[in-house]
């Protein structure tokens, strides 16, 4: 009876160890895809992880635009136990109008939106208190932010990005692709309380390629510091400039003003012609810049050379009915060279009518203008060159005075750099390298022979010597050559020209072997003082001069006191290119001779325009005591860096030795 | 009364009732009965034997075998903990490892974070503008061409003197 007991006892658990067998059987075979999921459900979460935005680098890998990591909170209002109490808590945290935020979810809760951003861009601090309150109904997503550290600097070059750090506007746009990362995912295995156990990336995150500029920091800010300065004194409209490494085309600087802070939306009412670059997206009338064209279209094409006599005649040409005048007096029969230094309408009317029409468009062509460059920033003009079945009797006249001619500040470095690396035209470059990858070169065409192009050079450098219209552009220390420019702008609503300027400057330096090219454009200039002789010239000489520091560029020419602002302003007052094209309409130089004529002996000081301080001769110390030189050097103004003690044996710079601003004389002392 | 201990003194004595217990008695009489029987119900037929038991001699001592199944079931448990802590702790150290690694790659986003952040502040402290108008606070100018002399490094160890 005992067994029979046992037997049963024993069948009884049997059976319920059978039951609970079959029931995990149950559990974990047969429905276990559908309790996985579920427990999948509930403890895996889907991590996001933004992909960086890629650096933009200076060609000195210094950081011109970079992203940071950010979070942005949301809420499901769908899921949120109580709007008010939801709203008050994010607000005390956010620091967010309570108000404002509950209007806000209510809105989106009635409306059946399960998505509410509550607050972008939050602080790593907010982020955190956030996180410390471990609610399920609030999400904090990773996000990232573009700054760009350095201001305006570049503005117009860089761009800026969207509010979903799309480019909306330069490098940013042009390389919005490469420089965009994927987003990656991860998947987190989380206890009860959201803690994370374990991860697996379901797919990479890749950051955005960094691309490195051929701007250089340094001169991309004094160029910008010079043309703000130029377009204030002046009350230019706006202003360019772009300075090129002539043989690789590296695009060195590229200032546009007036300019914008990237960092700051656009803001309402603003004027679009901020954001406008105005080396590359507006092009103007070159005026006689554009005679450096001419010039070098006849070497080529004629048997002109520096010293071939030019008839100027005594100061206007008629040619189809018009007549064109010189800014100032005719001047005669000159050379050729004399031509471009002056810069005589009349003589270069002449050697384009030698040219001929076919041969100066086929040139203009071949230097790079009525095309765009290949610049990679969006909205670059091709500037306008008229084809040559559409040129009238008197566009061969205007084109090779830079008349019915337009064209942008980046296409006359460009042009420039032809003459400047010996007849070859380069693409100008802004990027350098994308990523480790260094960008491909194109390679030069063949404009002129290099024999043209030094003629050229030659010719060019007497522009900047005394009696040429760019005295003011000349360096210190080096040679170099360049063209004047002053075209004035034409109303075409009143029809006729106003006395509003495109007063530009196009050079290069050293002579012999350029280092740098530059073009300087001021646009809206006024009255005589506004010529690029007076107004952009100075900002070539103090952007190549900084330009040429920064590049190590030796000197080729000795130290000479500077040159003070003087009263040859008339010369500079010279490259006027002017015109008449209204037919029948009155020649407005002809009124207006007598007028100019005062405002060039007012123009002999430009407006604002610094003068260059006195140079300092270092003084001989040498034979004298500690306390005498430190006296003669505290009367002079000097700073002395004494070494030793006794008398002044030995002193650097040596005496006679010019000083310049900040230069300290070391002097060494012995007994 | 018909107790078992009346019948206990009964079997303790001679085992006759008291009031037959005296001298005189007739006891020889009777025949001699069972000590361990005890006094039977009336008309009963069962009747009751009790013996008592002397433990006297009794020694206590420990079962060789027992000693033995102690051990091997405290070993057996020991086993059986040794496989389960076995199949778990890997699974608990992997948990508590996944805590710590999962914290560690916060931490890490947080130093990135944090170093994306230095490096912009950096980037904003060396901007031109600013350097510019820390040189004009303190009175200085950018060099001319020629002011700046880099020192090429000499392998021979020479230094700079003036003499």
């Amino acid at each position: 009876m005992v067994e029979r007991r046992l037997a049963w006892l024993a069948g009884i658990v049997f059976i319920w160890g059978a039951a609970i067998f079959f029931y995990l059987i149950s559990l974990q075979v047969i429905h276990h895809r559908e309790y996985s999921k579920l427990a999948t459900a509930g403890q895996v979460l889907t991590v996001e992880i933004p992909a960086a935005r890629g650096t933009i680098f200076d060609c000195n890998g210094r950081p011109l635009a970079m992203s940071v990591p950010t979070e942005s909170v949301y809420i499901n209002p769908l899921r949120t136990p109580d709007l008010g109490v939801a709203s008050e808590l994010l607000a005390l945290v956010l620091h967010l109008d309570r108000a404002a935020l509950y209007g806000k979810m209510k809105w989106a809760y009635d409306h059946h939106h399960g998505f509410l951003w509550v607050k972008r861009r939050i602080g790593s601090e907010e982020a955190q208190n956030l996180r410390n309150l471990r609610l399920e109904w609030i999400g904090i997503q990773n996000e990232s932010q573009r700054h760009y550290p350095k201001g305006t600097l570049a503005a117009h070059v860089l761009g800026s990005v969207d509010f979903e750090e799309a480019g909306n506007a330069g490098i940013e746009r042009a390389l919005d692709a490469e420089l965009r990362g994927k987003p990656g995912r991860t998947w987190m295995l989380t206890d009860v309380k959201r803690r994370g156990i374990d991860s697996q990336s379901a797919s990479d995150a890749r950051p955005g390629m960094p691309i490195t500029l051929t701007l250089d920091e340094r001169l991309q800010f004094v160029a910008e510091r010079e043309i703000a300065a130029a377009v204030e004194a002046h009350q230019a409209k706006s202003g360019s400039v772009v300075v090129m490494n002539p043989y690789s085309g590296e695009i060195l600087a590229l200032a546009s003003y007036p300019t914008y802070d990237p960092n700051l939306p656009p803001q309402p009412g603003e004027d679009k012609a901020i954001r406008q670059n105005h080396a590359i997206s507006v092009p103007f009338e070159p005026g006689s810049v554009f005679k450096v064209i001419t010039l070098s279209a006849a070497l080529e094409t004629t048997n002109l050379r520096p010293n071939s006599m030019i008839n100027c005649g005594r100061g206007a040409i008629t040619l189809f009915g018009r007549t064109v005048h010189e800014a100032h007096h005719g001047y005669g029969t000159i050379p050729m060279a004399l031509v471009l230094a002056k810069s005589s309408n009349v003589g270069a009317i002449q050697i384009g009518m030698r040219v001929g029409q076919a041969r100066m468009h086929q040139y203009v062509r071949k230097f790079g203008f009525g095309q765009k460059t290949g610049a990679p920033l969006p909205a670059e003009s091709a500037g306008k060159v008229r084809k040559l079945a559409n040129w009238s009797k008197v566009s061969l006249p205007s084109v090779s005075m830079g008349q019915e001619i337009s064209v942008t500040t980046l296409q006359l470095a460009q042009a420039a750099a032809v003459i400047a690396n010996g007849g070859l035209l380069v693409k100008p470059r802004l990027i350098l390298k994308k990523g480790n990858q260094a960008a491909p070169v194109e390679q030069p065409v063949r404009v002129l022979k290099p024999e043209t192009a030094i003629t050229m050079r030659r010719m060019m450098e007497g522009v900047v010597l005394p009696g040429g219209t760019g005295t003011r552009a000349r360096l210190q220390g080096y040679t170099s050559g360049g063209k004047t420019g002053s075209a004035q702008i034409y109303d075409p609503v009143a029809r006729h020209f106003t006395h509003t300027y495109n007063g530009s400057f196009m050079g290069f330096a050293p002579l012999t072997n350029p280092a740098v090219v530059a073009v300087v454009t001021l646009n809206g200039t006024h009255g005589s003082a506004g010529f690029g002789g007076l107004a952009a010239a100075p900002v070539f000489r103090a952007v190549v001069t900084e330009a040429l520091r920064v590049l190590d560029v030796p000197k080729d020419l000795p130290d000479e006191p500077p040159i003070r602002a003087r009263a040859a302003a008339t010369a500079d007052a010279d490259d006027l290119a002017i015109a008449d094209i209204g037919s029948g309409q009155p020649n407005i130089l002809e009124d207006a001779d007598d007028e100019d004529q005062p405002a060039v002996a007012q123009a002999e000081r430009p407006l604002d325009v610094p003068s260059q301080p006195e140079g300092l001769i270092a003084p001989n110390f040498r034979g004298m005591t500690m306390r005498a030189v430190l006296a003669e050097a505290a009367a002079k103004g000097l700073t002395v860096l004494p070494d030793g003690s006794g008398i002044a044996r030995v002193q650097v710079p040596p005496p006679g030795s010019i000083l310049h601003q900040g230069e300290r004389i070391r002097v060494q002392f012995a007994r | 009364m018909a107790t078992l201990p009346a019948f206990f003194r009964r079997i303790s004595g001679t085992g006759l009732p008291a009031c037959l217990d005296r001298p005189g008695n007739l006891s020889h009489i009777q025949p001699e009965r069972d000590p361990f029987r005890l006094r039977a119900l009336p008309q009963e037929d069962v009747f009751f034997h009790c013996k008592k038991i002397d433990n006297s001699r009794l020694v206590r001592e420990a079962d060789p075998q027992a000693r033995g199944a102690c051990w091997s079931a405290i070993g057996m448990a020991c086993v059986l903990l040794a496989v389960l802590t076995s199949l778990l702790v890997p699974s608990v150290a992997g948990t508590l490892a996944g805590y710590k690694l999962e914290a560690l790659r916060v931490r890490e986003r947080q130093l990135l974070y944090d170093k994306r952040t230095l490096e912009l502040q950096e980037a904003e402290l060396l901007s031109p503008q600013r350097l510019e108008k820390l040189a004009q606070r303190q009175n200085l100018v950018a060099p001319l061409s020629g002011q700046v002399v880099r020192l090429d490094a000499k392998g021979d160890g020479a230094v700079a003197m003036v003499k």
